[in-house]
């Protein structure tokens, strides 16, 4: 039949049926991968571990990891900051994720600090027991993760059923304010 | 009136201008204002006064605004007389001009905005202008030496645009209208480039990294002066001589680059400076008007003294701090200073003292504001702090009265019954606070009773490098402010006495004695070993022996601000970068010598935990989980360290890791079982691992207990803890 199509165009024919149903046909599985592509539209970001469990931030949140080095620790400072460190000359607070994150224990001490910016122009930093892997995470899990929780930590399952925290970064260092005297 | 934007640009440009213009402008008046007893006023006043006026009536001109030229014109009519009489200025008279000056910014604001249309016709300002200038002249009281050039007779009726006319029109000495835009060229000159500041405080950070590699290489030469020297001893021998002869080439160089280096530093960043400062006058001599507006208002008296106005200041926090310091003096004003009546029978001075005292000290600005006034009223603030609920008289009877005094800093608090024109709504003290602590600093109030109050603020300065003492104290060092050591010291132990708190006997005056490591949290309150160093801190009119571990050296640091996250720790000015890269943490002077710390040298009931771990996060960790469970912790990262503690202080429990360099765990057990000392203090070790063979070796070291970091996780750190304590006590009862 696809044989006839393009006699049928060339003589100027009206499309027959059975060419409208093949079309439609087309347009219909053209238009389902469209969605497809919508509902898999990812976002990357730096997966890493804290303790037994999986965490991941966006990857635009995330500007350099280095060796967990140099921290000056603060006597006095709130329990989840370990320290200041110099990051591109200018001076920085390192902090515990594990702490901020509420998680008792680790599964080995941290060898790397991870320089994030949370918010424009405001560089901190957060200790991690390994340099993060890149990644990706479906979006539409997040919305839906987001439509059930507004909070710092976005409980989300990726394709492989595999559980993931997305830490929303501004949200986590905006619920400590108020702790910030460690005196 | 029609503007195109390229003028309005230009007209935007002269506000800032005209603004200084008129302070100076306003200050030259209130200086020549008649004032009981007061002295004559000067040429040269009246001078600056003339050459003001007509510089912002040039100007005005020059970018044709008419009306303000003739407002301009006007004012200059009204001084003349008592200018060229070298008389004092009527205070009805100072009012208005005043007044003018004031819509005279208005208008000028209006038109840099393109609001002119808006704006009432200047006629009525001229017009009350022009009758004051008819008045009677004042009468005479210079002396001949005094007389000022004559000057041209004054019509009244120029045009208002006669200002643009080369034909001299003012009615001053002044200098003519070609001179007047000449002087307004010279002003944009002086003007110079609009620069964003944010580029300028950026370049200013690339001197002070410029200064910090130049601190590097001091420090580096210091490494090479020492592998000279070890060279040196090698000298003789033929092979090493050639490399001793490079090596102080090397070092020449390297001293001869460091001073260039140095000399650019000093002149990059005394350009910067000049660029980014501003003189604290420019934010203070403004005050001198609204004191003198607020006394005709009050029926008060009082003068306003300003120590230091000459400083130069970043010019991004002198206008941050003009609004609170408006507060403050206006509140000195209306709350603390008595009328004059009430003064008189208190045996004060009728006019009252408003002092304003402006301090740099390293990278902090200290500010005072004082008056000599009655002081804050304890019990009425008591009275209102119960009326409007903020405490309870059980709360208030508790409180300490720098506590109760904070109280005037309460959002909405006021001691006044009735709203006035100054005061009353409650709106003034807490927004001094919030914009003292938007700039990380903070604000603190002492006052006595019959005379007077203090406010001292304390905010962090983004520019300038200090000289600071190194010292260390457990494993930590630490920048101490040279300019707050009076001295240091040896302990000697007839000099200690000892009761609540330790005391030192220094120069005849018995000083609060007090451990760093201690007020830090880092140890138990130590007792000075014979010939450990004290340092005599001075600062905000206390003194302190404050005891340390090693005095390690002196530095010209430059301090940057601690982050914004731990900007209210009240302990530190800030950090500095040292040649290794690390930082150092300065502490303020101000808040060592606090008197309060004498208090906390009891120790505390709760269990203490010493945490011996190299790693920060770990001892963040266990830091965290045992201080919300109750436990006084105190972390070390080392095995020395934590022998070293032992040696200050007991601990009720020794949480250790077992991976460490130099001394691990176990090697760290043993040893404190040895010890008679410290044979029985129970010790937990933690591993990253959680073999059996791991665990044997640990308990055969002598540890009562063995937990993986793992099993940290799930919580189980505090129940071990309990555990091997009350193993330990069941051992050796």
């Amino acid at each position: 039949m696809t044989t006839n199509i393009p006699a049928a165009r060339q003589d100027g024919e009206m499309i027959t049926d059975s060419v409208r149903a093949l079309l439609d046909a087309r347009a219909e599985r053209l238009r389902a991968r469209l969605e497809m592509k919508a509902e898999e539209a990812t976002v990357m970001v730096a997966e890493f571990r804290v303790g037994t469990e999986v965490f991941a931030i966006p990857l635009q949140d995330f500007r350099a990891g280095v060796p967990l080095k140099h921290v000056t620790p603060v006597p006095l400072s709130p329990a989840d900051v370990i320290g200041i460190v110099r990051y591109q000359g200018r001076v920085i607070t390192a902090f515990s994720l594990a702490s901020l994150l509420r998680v008792q224990g680790w599964r080995m001490d941290p060898t790397v600090l991870l320089i994030v910016e949370p918010t424009p122009g405001h560089l901190v930093g957060l200790d991690c027991e390994q340099i993060p892997k890149p990644s990706t995470l479906p979006l539409a899990a997040i919305e839906k993760a987001r439509a059930r929780n507004r909070g710092a930590v976005l409980e989300l399952l990726t394709p492989g059923l595999a559980q993931v925290k997305l830490l929303d970064l501004s949200a986590l260092l905006a619920s400590r304010m108020g702790n910030t005297d460690g005196n | 009136m029609e503007i195109d934007p390229v003028m309005m640009e230009i007209i935007g440009g002269f506000v800032p201008e005209a603004k200084e213009l008129c302070d100076k402008v306003a200050s030259e008046i209130l200086r020549i204002e008649q004032k009981p007893d007061g002295p004559a006023p000067t040429a040269d006043t009246y001078k600056s006064l003339a050459r003001g006026l007509h510089t912002l009536k040039g100007t005005a001109a020059t970018l044709g605004l008419d009306d303000l030229s003739t407002i301009g014109h006007g004012m200059e009519d009204v001084v003349a007389p008592f200018h060229h009489a070298l008389g004092p200025l009527p205070s009805a008279v100072a009012d208005e001009l005043l007044r003018v000056l004031d819509l005279f910014m208005t208008r000028l604001q209006s038109h840099a905005e393109g609001r002119s249309g808006d704006l009432p016709d200047a006629a009525a300002i001229i017009g009350r202008l022009r009758e004051l200038a008819s008045s009677p002249a004042p009468v005479t009281i210079a002396t001949p030496d005094k007389v000022a050039p004559a000057a041209a007779p004054t019509t009244g009726e120029e045009s208002p645009t006669s200002a643009r006319s080369p034909i001299p029109s003012a009615s001053m000495e002044a200098p003519n209208q070609v001179d007047a835009v000449a002087e307004a060229n010279v002003s944009d000159d002086q003007s110079g480039w609009r620069v964003n500041s944010r580029n300028v405080v950026a370049l200013f950070r690339e001197a002070e990294r410029m200064r910090e590699i130049r601190l590097r290489m001091i420090e580096r030469r210091r490494v090479l002066d020492s592998t000279i020297a070890a060279v040196t001893k090698l000298a003789t021998i033929p092979e090493t001589a050639s490399l001793y002869t490079q090596l102080v080439a090397i070092r020449q160089a390297l001293q001869s680059d460091g001073e260039e280096l140095g000399d650019m530093v000093d002149s990059l960043e005394g350009g910067i400076k000049t660029i980014c400062t501003l003189p604290v006058r420019t934010i203070v001599d403004p005050l001198h008007r609204a004191v003198r507006d607020l006394c005709r208002l009050t029926g008060k008296e009082a003068a306003l003294a300003v120590i230091g106005a000459e400083l130069s200041l970043d010019r991004r926090i002198l206008e941050k701090l003009k609004g609170p310091l408006v507060h403050l003096i206006r509140n000195a004003l209306d709350h603390g200073i008595e009328p004059v009546a009430v003064r008189k029978e208190r045996g004060k001075h009728r006019a009252g003292a408003l002092v304003i005292r402006v301090e740099q000290q390293g990278n902090m600005i200290f500010i005072e504001v004082g008056d000599d006034g009655s002081g804050l009223d304890f019990n009425r603030i008591r009275e209102v702090a119960v009326a409007r609920q903020l405490y309870s008289s059980d709360e208030l009877s508790r409180m300490t009265p720098e506590q109760v005094a904070q109280i005037v800093f309460e959002p909405g608090f006021s001691t006044r019954a009735q709203v006035s024109g100054t005061s009353g709504r409650g709106v003034g003290m807490d927004v001094v606070l919030s914009e003292v602590q938007a700039l990380g600093g903070t604000i603190q109030v002492k006052t006595t009773a019959g005379q007077g109050s203090r406010f001292s603020i304390a905010v962090p300065a983004d520019l300038g490098s200090s000289p600071t003492l190194l010292v260390r104290c457990g494993e930590y060092s630490f920048g101490v402010p040279v300019i707050s050591v009076e001295s240091i010291v040896a302990a000697r132990r007839e000099r200690i006495r000892f009761g609540d708190h330790m005391k030192l006997e220094h120069r005849d005056e018995l000083l609060d004695l007090l451990d760093l490591g201690h007020m830090l949290r880092l140890r138990e309150p130590d007792v000075p070993g014979e010939g450990q160093p004290l340092l005599i801190i001075h600062a905000q009119g206390q003194r302190v022996a404050l005891l340390v571990d090693e005095v390690i050296g002196n530095r010209d640091q430059v301090i940057q601000p601690l982050p914004d996250e731990l900007r209210s720790l009240p302990a530190y000015q800030g950090a500095s970068i040292q040649g290794s890269g690390e930082l150092l943490l300065v502490l303020r002077g101000d808040w060592l010598a606090q008197p309060s710390h004498s208090a906390k040298g009891v120790r505390s009931a709760a269990r203490r935990v010493l945490v011996v771990d190299d790693s920060l996060t770990a001892r963040a960790m266990h830091r965290a989980v045992l201080e919300a469970s109750g436990y006084s912790v105190h972390a070390v990262g080392s095995a020395r360290g934590a022998l070293d503690q032992l040696r200050h202080s007991a601990y009720d429990v020794i949480v250790c890791d077992v991976a460490m360099d130099e001394m691990d765990g176990f090697a760290l057990t043993s040893r404190l079982r040895a010890e008679p000392g410290t044979s029985t203090i129970p010790i937990m070790l933690v591993s990253m691992g959680d073999g059996e063979i791991e665990r044997s070796k640990g308990i055969a070291a002598g540890a009562d207990g063995f937990l993986s970091k793992k099993d940290c996780a799930s919580g189980r750190l505090v129940a071990e803890i309990s555990s091997v304590i009350a193993r330990r006590q069941v051992l050796t009862p």
